[in-house]
């Protein structure tokens, strides 16, 4: 960028309401004018996103080199992702050390978990139901049954749709009563595991080798089309806005097109738990201690990261500055700043860490291992 | 300031993490040996700020010119907007597709709009004169209130909901306080301007766009009737909104956005089109859509100018406009449908029906939905 050079004035600055240490032109910059472009200097000064060529000089008439610019739009991008987290407006820049306090659950062997924005939903595997629980306080609000062997929540058209692994489809009403929920296919493949949704049909994957897509209906049963070729063992899946990409436990990560046929597929060592889209980029838990870091425009795979506690990662949660990744045979969670892919250390949460969710403030895992009430929903 | 050409050096990425296929000197690139700089090249691509000169090469000390400037900064709002929205953090990277995909609550017989209080949702309900109060989480209706007479629109100010009421003569102002049990609305004014329609407050002062010709200023006060200013303005005030920094409506006989100044006095006509109805502020820009023919007025807050008026995109008879911090909504009340635009660059980004005889109209976003209100069948949907 070229800006006009501008004279070096001497005046004492007006622009800061006279604070003792900005005695420059410019805030600390002797070299900039007090003119129209100031204000845009100071706060990019007062934002960190640059420190001036000298402490007191900001060299306004330089040329920006795709190096400076580069660092320049970085920091841009994370102070304002800073500025606008819950986390930030509510004072909470500590992340938990230790694990994290667990709240009750009505439930066994939690696995999946999402948030409505308000509330938590979690499928709890070992004794067929489904526990809302409210994000601000982690008081258990409902209990819902008849889910058997629920696995993994989709909060979608004001309804939370379930999979059950046996090879079902559950849905609840969330304005209603907590009752038993409402059974909408029983067509899905056995050991059906994660679920996601398009805008219009939800997407199940059975690691027994298939992809449904269930399209909705007034009524049950609904609409279930099955795809089986090219899989062999689907295990988490998620939709980026554009497509829908599936994870296998044999170390595959395939991006599909509408009807569910394979566009393109990444292949690793071993993999594929329940990813997590970052806007930009999917971060794919791998077998092998691994994280896969993949365009989605491009399904370019940008880097696969190791090390920072990765133990068995199991599923990762993006919210909205940093992924999350269970670790469920270290019983930890593992950190990473999502826009560099730095390593932001990893945490002891609790037995087998499973599903992980974020509401925007806090991250959600829930603990299979916890077998009996109170169970284990993890806030951290 | 120019730096000297980075030495061409081959080496493992020194990543956090030991990034497998990042193997040129930072990140892909072999070009970028600026050790304490490398991080923010690396931020950069990660993003898609930047693919770099080549797949291998930065040119990290080449200059950027004005073009390629606004490529990156146009990306850099665009990447920090989409992960700054509560939708990246919950996942919902869909949009709903068809009218069966959005989730309805009934709300009273013929709710003209909707307003957000930061948890639940406010539906306002003309035939009954009530007031109705949804969870925006699940869609559950909480409350009903009744005795707002000819209940139109919403504001929510000062820890009240103000409702005002449509009606030929006179308007009529309700007020209910979201703390105390759901019973009947306090009516503290009954002398607005005639055909009360948009409402909006200032900071002090509830305005309404009076379809009567004029615009009507309440200022709360400590008992009952508050006082009333009624100042004429226009052929058919329609839609209100408070920027900041100036009172904006539109004057849906005249096809004009107007500027207002704290009295009511008009300090700008911006002829916009025909039917200029409920419009929003994305912060810089105005979405005024156009009633009367199937386009949306896009002007510039801060000095008047018509940027584009945007037709296509499903457009039929656009009724009310929302923003949700990304995104545009509006309302094709005739069409049963509404369009999405990119606000940042007004790009369309499609429209979706939603349902014969559903006549959506009012809209607001809670961050995450939209809420739509449809007047043929007396529900609220989630979008």
């Amino acid at each position: 960028m070229r800006l006009p050079a501008i004279a070096v004035l001497a005046t004492a600055s007006l622009a800061l309401g006279g604070a003792a240490s900005t005695l420059a032109t410019c805030g600390p910059f002797t070299d900039t004018a007090n003119d129209a472009f100031c204000p845009a200097v100071l706060e990019i000064f007062t934002l960190g996103i640059t420190t001036g060529t000298t402490p007191t000089t900001f060299s306004p008439g330089d040329n920006v080199t795709r190096l400076q610019m580069a660092t320049f739009l970085s920091r841009t991008v994370d102070g304002v992702l800073k500025r606008a987290s819950p986390r930030v407006i509510s004072g909470q820049f500590w992340t938990p050390n230790n694990a994290a306090g667990v709240t009750t659950l009505a439930g066994a062997n939690p696995i999946g978990v999402q948030s409505d924005g308000a509330d938590v939903w979690t499928a709890n595997s070992g004794n067929h139901t489904v526990s809302r629980v409210r994000a601000s306080d982690g008081k258990i609000l409902e209990t819902w049954t008849g889910a058997i062997f629920p696995w993994d929540v989709s909060l979608a058209r004001g309804r939370v749709v379930l999979t059950g692994s046996g090879g079902a489809l559950y849905q609840i009403d969330p304005r209603e009563a907590a009752g038993s929920v409402t059974t909408v296919s029983t067509a899905l493949g056995v050991l059906t595991y994660g679920i996601a949704f398009d805008g219009s049909r939800y997407w199940t994957v059975s690691n027994t080798g298939s992809v449904s897509i269930v399209t909705p209906a007034s009524s049950p049963p609904w609409t279930v089309t099955t795809v089986t070729t090219g899989f062999s063992s689907p295990r988490g899946v998620l939709y980026d806005g554009a497509n829908t990409w599936v994870t296998e436990d044999i170390g595959k990560l395939h991006k599909l097109d509408s009807s569910g046929a394979i566009l393109q597929t990444l292949t690793f060592s071993s993999g594929g738990g329940s990813p997590a889209f970052d806007g930009t980029n999917l971060w794919v838990p791998l077998g092998g201690d691994g994280l896969a870091v993949v365009r989605a425009s491009s399904a370019a795979l940008l880097a696969t990261l190791t090390g920072n506690g990765l133990n068995s990662p199991f599923s990762a949660a993006f919210d909205g500055q940093r992924v999350l990744v269970t670790n469920f045979s270290g019983g930890s969670v593992s950190l990473w700043k999502a826009a560099d892919m730095t390593a932001a250390g990893s945490f002891p949460i609790g037995s087998q860490p499973r599903g992980a969710c974020s509401d925007g403030l806090n991250f959600w895992v829930t603990l299979h291992g916890v077998i009996s009430p109170p169970g284990g929903l993890a806030r951290f | 300031m120019k730096t000297h050409r980075a030495r061409f050096r081959l080496l493992a990425a020194a990543l956090p993490g030991a990034a497998s296929l990042l193997l040129g000197v930072c990140g892909p690139f072999l070009d970028v040996s600026d050790a304490a700089l490398c991080p923010f090249v690396v931020e950069a691509f990660t993003l898609g700020i930047t693919t770099g000169t080549t797949a291998t090469t930065y040119s990290p000390s080449d200059s950027v010119n004005r073009l390629q400037m606004a490529a990156f900064l146009s990306r850099t709002v665009d990447r920090s907007l989409q992960r700054v929205s509560r939708r990246a953090a919950m996942g919902r990277f869909w949009t709903p597709k068809n009218a069966v995909d959005l989730g309805l609550t009934t709300v009273g017989i013929s709710p003209n709009n909707v307003r957000w209080d930061g948890k639940d949702l406010w539906i306002p309900d003309r035939t009954t004169s009530s007031v109705y109060r949804v969870r925006a989480s699940d869609g559950r209706l909480l409350e009903t209130w009744t005795g707002a007479p000819f209940a139109n629109d919403a504001v929510i100010a000062i820890g009240k909901i103000f409702v005002d009421g449509y009606r030929a003569a006179p308007g009529y102002l309700s007020r209910i306080d979201p703390a105390a049990p759901a019973g009947a609305a306090t009516v503290v004014a009954s002398n607005l301007g005639a055909g009360a329609d948009g409402i909006a407050f200032d900071g002090s002062r509830i305005w309404t766009a009076n379809q009567g010709a004029s615009v009507s200023i309440v200022t709360p006060g400590s008992s009952i009737p508050w006082t009333v200013t009624t100042v004429t303005l226009g052929a058919a005030p329609t839609g209100i909104l408070f920027d900041g920094t100036a009172m904006w409506v539109t004057d849906y006989t005249n096809g004009n956005l107007l500027k207002l100044n704290g009295d009511g006095t008009l300090l700008q006509t911006i002829p916009v089109g025909a039917g200029a109805a409920f419009f929003t502020s994305d912060g810089a820009n105005l979405w005024v859509p156009l009633n009367g023919g199937a386009a949306t007025a896009v002007v510039r807050a801060s000095n008047g100018a018509v940027l584009t008026t945007l037709t296509g995109n499903g457009q039929t008879f656009p009724n009310t406009a929302a923003f949700d911090g990304e995104r545009i909504l509006v309302t094709n009340a005739d069409g049963n449908s509404v369009s999405l635009w990119r606000a940042a660059d007004l790009t369309p980004l499609g429209w979706v029906p939603t349902g014969a005889s559903t006549y959506p109209a009012g809209v607001c976003s809670d961050g995450i939905n939209f809420w739509i209100t449809f007047v043929s069948s007396g529900q609220l949907a989630r979008f």
